[in-house]
This record gives structure tokens, sequence and C-alpha cells, in this order.
């Protein structure tokens, strides 16, 4: 996996729970480009522990200068966003992956529908950044709780004029799926990231008028919950390891000084696939990569976010 | 390496390509063992050995200057080796960055790349191209980018749009290819294009590949070796000039076999573009005749045995049959039989 | 070709069957396609607005605008020939929207080029739902002289552009529309194995 060294060049706080983030190469090399959309994998080291979080790229993908991410404080989480909010100042270095993108616009579109709930608005930046380069007909609806909580507002209109709709729930302004997704030309896609229910009600609404799948893209990204300790049996390399209650088993592996692949670390790209050969227990899948029916048949996992609630998991790695 | 000149050559008519000692002795002889299956083989495209074809990202070498002329002559007599389609504009600009930046540095007294933001000043030594354009803006070249680029480079190029969990070769430059054609395959997903490769889709290849490539990274190239053979040193051996070429499939002897039958070795890279998010594949095609193979022992032995030993299947998917047993027969004598170890080295 | 491969080019059409959930239905249908929408309006029909746009093709095959007259219920467009029909659906694409479901039904040439068409909207070829109707006849495509040639019977023609004798591939090029004719007797001039009729 390629890396990258950066160096935190500012901290903005945007509203009370998003901070901003600018990243800069600490070789002062300009970063690589990116498309819209794209993310990197941030790792942390907690308490002697490597913690990795994924975050889009808000910036524009022609600024070579600079990264910029926005992280919103999750106090129930293991600590990644806490850390980010509470540890990382203005000089601290961090090491990135390379941009990686799952939620690329596309380009036989005609036009797009982009939606966003909350922090959910980060990918949409550079994508944004993109389509107005291309010239591409779209439009942003954007909701969040309060006015205070509208990250990035000023900015988004200035760069989307009247093409930006918000939505601000406090004001009683809610956003109507079944509106938005009427009457939209052939050749329409509909892209949204942003709280689960949110995402889920948006596609399910827009399946429901006959929309086809491959109009349809989403991001999500999940944070590997805590749970109970249990133990992963390695059929391939013949090893047994412990994955503590507060540790993804691909943090276990990692800790154990294993390699397993791994992209987005939020169970969105499928990279870090594993074969389940037996479980004397229940998996508990917690990616949005795996289709329903592949989580029921039960011979595969994501151990990134994924766990089992059992004594011991037998995986073909 | 440090070949000064280009050659002057052909790849038609008189044919007179030919490969130096320093050229045979680099050429990347695919096979590391006595059995070959197809498979995928892919491996991280980091730079090699100095000297070899893996050295750099892009590998220029001795026929690279003979090699663009071809190329020029088959797009002259048909443009549509070069397919473009609208919603690639960021891959082209994707393509004219990779292939200048990886020539301009690891080429530096050939090629050179100044820019000043998004005025960009190339300069192509060898083929005697100054041109300074407004990166971004293709008014600013002379035909379209991606078209002026590939251009000046060997070797095939595809590109391939990522969406719907697939890929499609949207775009493409394919001007030496081993018998597919650019205008039909245009648009086609990444198992339309490929199947039917016998053996291949029944042991789940294809798919393996294609989730691999879906979650290609940008900055971390892949790479593979595939190989044919091919009568008489032709790099267009398109379908579309079938009628021309097809004879020599028929003309191959016992005493020209030697001469007339090359090896032709197709080096894959994938590279993982940044603006666009596509995948550029590119197939750089090196022939050596079996004259030529055959000055070193060990590969001769190494291509009897291969040949012996090839599926009849795939010795009708690569076009083989009709000089396979010529060759074999024609190896034979060379081949006493000696255990090779491991390995693609020439001795 | 080998039991257990195929070439994953070519396209394998299904049977039409009306779609749920959708916004709206448009039918497109040619010749023996007439056949396909009337086995749809044995079916339910969808509450959802139905328009069918028909061609017949009286020379080649049976027109059915007569049947589908009586049979269809409301939204029938019966057009003189494919071209019109092909044109009538240009102008009309415009009113449609995200979630129209569309069925195509004919020949093979046929359901290409009304392809075509929606693909100039942004509708995807994996979106449409297409039954070949009639006749196995394929429209070639000559790679050595880039010309189509329209309805193919046989394993082997001869191009209608530049006379070459060629051999049907399995390949299939959605973009073209067609699929690959490759020269017979490249090799061997005049070596020309049997010629007979595989697409009637």
């Amino acid at each position: 996996m390629t890396t990258l060294n950066v160096r935190v060049a500012a901290v903005e706080q945007v509203t009370e729970l998003v901070k901003h983030f600018t990243l800069v190469q600490q070789n002062g090399q300009p970063l690589p480009r990116f498309s819209g959309g794209s993310h990197v994998v941030v790792s942390m080291n907690i308490n002697g522990r490597n913690h990795r979080n994924p975050y889009s790229l808000m910036g524009s993908p022609d600024n070579t200068e600079s990264y910029h991410i926005s992280v919103r404080r999750q106090e129930q989480s293991r600590g990644g966003s806490v850390y980010m909010h509470d540890q990382v100042t203005v000089g601290s270095e961090l090491q990135i992956t390379y941009p990686v993108n799952l939620f690329a616009i596309s380009k036989l579109a005609h036009k797009h529908i982009l939606v966003a709930g909350g922090i959910g608005i980060t990918p949409f930046m550079s994508q944004i950044a993109d389509l107005n380069r291309l010239g591409q007909h779209y439009e942003l609806h954007y909701a969040y709780r309060s006015p205070e909580h509208g990250a990035f507002v000023e900015q988004l209109r200035e760069m989307c004029g009247d093409r930006l709709h918000c939505y601000v729930e406090s004001e009683g302004q809610r956003m109507s799926f079944q509106q938005l997704l009427s009457q939209q030309p052939l050749g329409t896609h509909v892209y949204t990231c942003g709280p689960d229910a949110m995402v889920k009600t948006l596609l399910l609404t827009a399946r429901d008028m006959g929309w086809p799948e491959s109009h349809l893209h989403s991001e999500q990204f999940s944070a590997p919950p805590i749970g109970d300790a249990f133990v992963i049996s390695l059929a391939q390399s013949g090893i047994d390891l412990e994955v503590p209650g507060d540790m993804s088993m691909l943090e276990a592996m990692e800790e154990a000084g294993l390699e397993p692949p791994f992209l987005c670390r939020g169970g969105a790209c499928g990279r870090c696939e594993l074969e389940v050969l037996a479980c004397d227990g229940a998996l508990m899948h917690n990616d949005h990569y795996l289709s329903d029916a592949e989580k029921t048949a039960g011979n595969k996992i994501m151990p990134c976010v994924s766990r089992a609630s059992c004594q011991k998991l037998v995986l073909n790695i | 390496m440090n070949t000064p000149a280009f050659k002057h050559e052909t790849f038609r008519d008189d044919y007179s390509f030919s490969n130096s000692a320093e050229a045979i002795r680099r050429f990347p002889f695919p096979f590391p063992e006595d059995d070959y299956m197809y498979s995928v083989n892919i491996e991280q495209h980091e730079p090699g050995a100095p000297g070899s074809v893996l050295e750099h990202l892009i590998d220029i070498d001795e026929h690279y200057l003979a090699e663009c002329e071809d190329r020029r002559l088959t797009l002259e007599q048909d443009p549509d080796r070069c397919i473009i389609t609208p919603h690639m504009i960021d891959a082209q600009w994707d393509m004219v960055e990779l292939v200048m930046e990886s020539l301009a540095a690891d080429y530096p007294q050939w090629f050179s790349l100044s820019k000043n933001g998004d005025d960009w000043h190339w300069i192509n030594t060898p083929m005697g191209i100054d041109q300074q354009f407004r990166f971004g803006d293709a008014s600013t070249l002379p035909m379209p980018p991606f078209e002026f680029i590939t251009r000046q480079v060997q070797g095939d190029w595809i590109i391939m749009d990522q969406r719907d969990d697939d890929l499609f070769a949207d775009m493409g430059m394919v001007t030496s290819q081993a018998d597919w054609s650019i205008a039909f395959d245009a648009g086609m997903s990444f198992k339309e294009w490929h199947g039917p490769v016998p053996q291949a889709n029944e042991i789940g290849v294809f798919d393996r590949a294609l989730k691999y490539l879906l979650h290609l990274q940008y900055g971390s190239p892949v790479r593979r070796l595939n190989w044919t053979m091919t009568v008489n040193p032709r790099l267009d051996t398109s379908p579309e000039n079938y009628p021309f070429w097809g004879p020599d499939n028929v003309s191959v002897t016992p005493e020209n076999v030697g001469d007339k039958v090359y090896l032709r070795v197709e080096l894959q890279a994938l590279f993982r573009l940044p603006r666009s998010n596509a995948i550029a594949f590119s197939v750089r095609g090196y022939l050596i005749s079996l004259n030529e193979l055959v000055t070193y022992p060990r590969w001769g032995k190494r291509l009897h045995r291969i040949l012996k030993g090839l599926h009849p299947d795939l010795s009708e998917y690569k076009g083989l049959d009709h000089y396979r047993q010529t060759v074999i027969d024609w190896l034979a004598p060379m081949d006493d039989g000696a255990d090779l170890g491991l390995g693609t080295q020439p001795e | 070709m080998q039991r257990g491969y195929w070439i994953r080019s070519k396209p394998i059409y299904g049977s039409l069957v009306w779609q749920s959930p959708a916004a709206a239905h448009l039918v497109i249908a040619a010749g023996e396609g007439g056949i396909a929408v009337l086995k749809l309006f044995q079916q339910m029909y969808p509450r959802e607005p139905i328009q069918v746009l028909y061609a017949g093709q009286p020379k080649t095959g049976r027109d059915y605008a007569e049947i589908l007259g009586s049979t269809v219920p409301e939204g029938l467009q019966i057009c003189n020939s494919e071209a019109e029909l092909l044109e009538t659906l240009k102008t009309q694409l415009g009113n449609y929207h995200m979630g129209t479901q569309f069925y195509v039904a004919g020949p093979e040439a046929f359901l290409w080029q009304v392809m075509k068409s929606l693909g100039q909207v942004g509708v995807q070829d994996a979106d449409v739902h297409k039954e070949l109707a009639g006749t196995l006849a394929r429209p070639v495509y000559c790679v050595h002289c880039k010309t189509i040639t329209e309805a193919v019977h046989h394993n082997i023609f001869s191009c209608s552009h530049c006379g070459r004798k060629l051999f049907v591939r399995d390949h299939f090029s959605r973009r073209l529309g067609a699929y690959m004719g490759l020269m017979v007797d490249a090799e061997q001039p005049g070596n020309i194995p049997k010629i007979e009729e595989v697409y009637p």
C-alpha cells in the first residue's frame, strides 16, 4: 500500500462538532492528483495502537498543494475522531494512503443530483469542483440539523450558486425524496452520502420509483464497532489470534505483524474480503459491501468493520 | 541501457526489423518453467534491473522511432485505430501527464517537459516535436491529446472507464495488436472484451482479475507478461488487415522457420489515472525471431518444451496451429533435455 | 463452440415481462416484435402510463399493426417503417423521465438501433429489456471495409460492400450493433468451408 507522509498545515473549527484539517506533504512536494469523490485513509497512533480511518477529500482536485479533510467528532466511537479533534494540531505529522475513489461521478450521466446529510457533504465538495470544471448539469441538496451545523454553506454557495438547496431541520425544512426524484430527465444519476437512515431511504425511494441501480450512487463508511472478544484462526498461516473487544479483525491481524490487504477500512470497497471456513457462533456484518444474500450465506466477511459473536472464527487466509 | 541511436527499420513490406545483441539480451522472455498455463500472474510494476525492459515505467528502446513511424503509417490508412469517446476527456489529459512526466524523468537525454502552471512545454527530440500547449485546453494541441501523446510512445494503449463495478474499453490507440480491433471492441466491458480465453473462464480468472483491477490504486501500477507467436516482424496483425497478413501464416517451412517465426511478448501494464479514475492498460509488444532467440540456448530449449506441452485449445487461440509443429521440429535438435531450473534469464 | 464456454460479448435476450416498479412504460417494436408486444398485453397491465411504438415490416414479416390496434388499450402509435419509428422515438424521448421502463422487440439490428437512440439520452444498455423476435438474421460488420451488412442468414457470406467472403463470428459490438465478419479465406484464397444457413 503506497502511503504519503503529511503534516497538518492548518486546523479550522467549522462548527461545534466539525474540524477541517489542511494537509501538506512533509517533503514539500505536491500531492497526487485525484478525482472528485475520493478519500484517503488516515493512520493514527492512539495509545500505542494503530487506528486507520477513511476521510473524504473535500478540496478541489486541481489543488495539489494541500489536501483537505473534515472530521466530525463522534463521542460514541473508538476514539479516532476524538483523537483527531483533541490531539492533532498544526504541525502534527500523519500518514495517509494515496487517494482512492469509491464514489466517482458517472461519466455517462446527463444530469447529477447530489444529496448530502450533515458531514456527508465532504465528498461532494471535490465532486462539485470536477462538475464545475467539466460544465456538467447538477444540483446539490444539503440537509443539516440547524443553521450552526451547516458546515461550508458559504463556500458551497460560491461554488454552486443557485444549484445549492439547503434544508435546515431546526427550521422545519425537509427534503422530499419523492418530489426530488420525480420528473427528472432520462440520464439523471443520483448520489447520496450522509446518515444511514437518509441514504437507505433515498435509495429505497428511487428504486420504488423505477430508477435503475446503475443510476444510484452512495457512499458510507462504517467505523469498526466495539464488541466482545473472540478468536480468529487463520487457516493458511496456522495462527490463532485473539480479537479484543475494541479492535477489528483487520487491526488484530496487523498487530500480529501480518499484512492482509485493505483499502477503505470502512466496509465500503470490498478489498479486504475474507472467506469464512467455520464459525461456532454468529457473524456480525457491519459493512456496506456484501449483499444481504451474501451476509445471510455467511461464507464471506469484511474484517475491517465486521465481527463475530463466537468462540472461534476460522478464516481462509 | 546506453543505446544511443534508434534503428531505421520496417515492420512491413521488406521487414527489415531486427534486434541488436543488446536488445536480445534484454528481451522479456516469459517462461520461468517448462509448463505454460494461462494465468493472470499480476505483479507490482516496480522499477526493475537497470538495462532491463522493466527499468522504467515506460520502456523506450532502439525500435522507438521505427515503431512510431509504423503507427503513423497505420493511422494514415485507417484513422479508426484510435478511438476516443467524448466522456474520456479527463483520461486524455491523464495520459498526456503520465507519458510526458515518465519519459521526461526517465530519458532526459531525449525528452523534456517544463511547466509554468498549466502552460506546458514538451520537447521530443528523436521525433523532432517541440510543442507548447495549455494543459486542459485541447484546442492548443494539433490533435486530440490522447492521440497526440500515444503517437509518441511505443505499444498500444487502451483506457478503461470504471463504472457499475466494471471496466469499459472506452478509448484506445491500437496499431500493433495480436488480432483484435479497437474499432470493434470499443465500449465493451472487461469480460466482453476478454472472453473467451480457453481454459480461463472456468477457473474464474477474469472475475478475480476484474475485482483486483477495480481496486487498483493510483501510484501503484501493476504488470504481467503475455505471449503469442507471429510470422514476420509485423506490428499490425489486426483483423482489419488480416487479408494482407493471413497468407503469411501458411508460409512457414523447415527452411525459413528460424527467420520467419517470431516470439511476441507483451508487457502489459495497468495504471490508475488520477483525474478520470480510469485505468490505462498498456500493451507493449517485443518481437524476437527464433534465430535471435536461440542465440541463448537456454531460451531455445525452454521454448521447445513450452510449445510441445501447450494445450491444443491455447495453441488454436493463439493462432499457432499452422506452424507450431514446424517450430517444435526445428527446436528439437537444440534441446538436450537438461534441467533448466526456474527463471527466465538467458543463461 | 465447445460446451462450457461462450463468447461473453454475444448478447442474450429474454422475453418481455412488465417491470415493476415503474413511473411509465415505453414499448418499442418492429415486425415480428409485434408478437412480443401482444404477449406483454396478455399479462396483467401495469397501472402506470403505457406508450407503444410499432413499425410493421410488410415485406419481410407479418404486420401486427391491426391486431395491436384492437389489443393495446392506450398510447399505441403505428409507424410506416423502422426509420420513421426511430425518428418518432428521438423526438418523443424528451417527454420521458427517470423511472420509465423500456422494452424493445424485433430483429437484432433493430434492437441495437433503438439502443443507440436510448444511449444518446443516457439510458444504459443493461436497463433496457430486449426480446429478439422472428428471425436470427444478424447484422454483420465487415472488419476490413467497415460496412454493415443487414440480415445475414449464413455462416459465410459476401460483404455487401467489398465483396470479400466473410465468416460470421459470435463476437458482438454493442457500439456498432453488429457481429464481426472476418475474411474466411485470407490464409488460403479460395479455400472456403461449407456455406450453411444458420441464422434463419
